[in-house]
């Protein structure tokens, strides 16, 4: 089995002229590139549209991808480069206010204001996934709930795990599968209409 | 192969842990496919959230806009390619017109050509210095290829256009029988040459036309020529 295969595949797509199977990678990789950047700015909002450079980076840069390190590793040094120029930029050009607002302590309302993309709605909707997610961690059988945890929080892979809970890599990949779907079914439930609702509500 | 099946691929495939010929077979669907993309987002949502990350939605407005962004580049880009094309129209049209131009010279040769025993006629007459005021004085009735005061045979103009050709015209394959003399705008012989050197590049309709007209010329070329009235218009192009 190669490692990183998954991504090479998606990659090699995108190469090909497939839009589809970049909007996958950004689909696996934007929580873990928004993390990342978070480092460098603290603001979500922010974080977000460097994030967003990043990608658009990437796509761009992909042509030149050879696989000579995994796809991960490009695309986080790509992010960290775009989150640190990002950082310089804004040094340079801090943003202007009205010159009429006098008061800095209003300025400065303002300011935290202008960068909250936090919407009350969306902190809300993230609570709730948080929530049903934990919820439905809870209610998986011990087996699956270890294995899911062993992968997603210690980044574990299959061998590995399967050397730790002692089993065939066959029966991990088993329990994953039905772990993520336990969740999965558990969130479609909540969040009824799935993606599209959720898109709406966040 | 089952959804559970499938799911399952999809599963190993987001770990990494799905051999690579399966993950060309599956990344292919997964591209196309929207639903299935809806179920891998929320498998990244679903670690996300066990990692305590920031943020975690069930929707994907980050990959939505880099979805978004990326198309309206490729539209900008689309943009300056269609300008790019112009290039190409550009060089068709200057063909055309290169045809267009090398026709028009065509039917001028022709045309020269076919009022050639006409200038020849004019031409025994003496020097002329001024083509447009002799054309002008021209009757509208039907005249003959006679200067004003002089009567001449049949036998005469005969003999004049089959005189001996001079020698600054060049010796060629192509010869018309009858070479008339004088100071006509362009000499047969060169004429003829030139269209015969040049109907390889003509279209064979054209060729077969100039060609026919340099044959039939050739053979009516003894007889005795009767000049229609001359049209200032056509001949000054005033």
């Amino acid at each position: 089995m190669t490692a990183d295969a998954s991504d090479l595949s998606l990659v090699q797509r995108v190469q090909h002229g497939d839009r589809g199977a970049f909007d996958v990678l950004v689909l696996k990789y934007q929580h873990k590139v928004v993390k990342l950047v978070m480092r460098y700015v603290r603001n979500p909002a922010e974080a977000e549209d460097i994030a967003q450079d990043a990608f658009i980076k990437a796509y761009r840069a992909l042509p030149q991808f050879r696989g000579d390190s995994a796809f991960y590793t490009w695309l986080y040094r790509i992010a960290i480069n775009t989150a640190k120029n990002a950082v310089v930029a804004r040094d340079r050009n801090p943003v202007d206010f009205d010159l009429d607002m006098t008061n800095n302590e209003e300025s400065y309302e303002m300011q935290g204001r202008l960068k909250d993309s936090e919407t009350p709605e969306a902190l809300v909707l993230t609570d709730e996934i948080r929530t049903t997610v934990n919820a439905a961690i809870a209610n998986l059988p011990d087996d699956l709930r270890t294995a899911i945890v062993l992968r997603e929080l210690e980044g574990l892979s299959y061998e590995e795990i399967a050397a730790t809970m002692d089993c065939p890599v066959g029966t991990v990949r088993s329990r994953i599968f039905r772990a993520r779907e336990a969740i999965d079914s558990r969130l479609r439930e909540v969040f009824e209409g799935g993606l599209g609702r959720a898109e709406e509500i966040g | 192969m089952s959804n559970e099946e499938l799911d399952s691929q999809l599963s190993a495939m987001f770990d990494d842990e799905l051999p690579a010929t399966e993950c060309e077979l599956l990344a292919r669907r997964l591209a196309r496919d929207e639903q299935l993309r809806g179920r891998w987002g929320r498998y990244a949502a679903i670690g996300a959230c066990i990692r305590g990350e920031h943020g975690v939605r069930l929707s994907a407005p980050l990959a939505s806009k880099v979805s978004a962004a990326l198309t309206q580049e490729a539209a900008a880009r689309a943009a300056p390619a269609t300008d790019r094309r112009k290039p190409g129209i550009t060089w068709v049209t200057s063909l055309a017109g290169l045809a267009t131009a090398a026709a028009v010279a065509a039917i001028a040769i022709l045309w020269i050509r076919a009022q050639g025993p006409v200038l020849v006629a004019q031409s025994q007459s003496g020097p002329v210095p001024n083509l447009a005021a002799q054309t002008k004085m021209a009757p509208s009735t039907p005249v003959t290829a006679t200067p004003p005061g002089a009567e001449q045979s049949a036998g005469q103009v005969a003999a004049a256009l089959t005189r001996p050709r001079p020698s600054r015209e060049p010796d060629s394959y192509v010869v018309p029988l009858a070479v008339p003399q004088g100071p006509a705008l362009v000499p047969p012989t060169e004429l003829a040459n030139y269209i015969v050197a040049h109907s390889v590049y003509s279209g064979p309709l054209m060729r077969r036309n100039a060609l026919s007209a340099l044959v039939g010329e050739d053979a009516a070329a003894p007889q005795v020529i009767t000049l229609q009235p001359i049209d200032a218009t056509v001949v000054t192009g005033k």
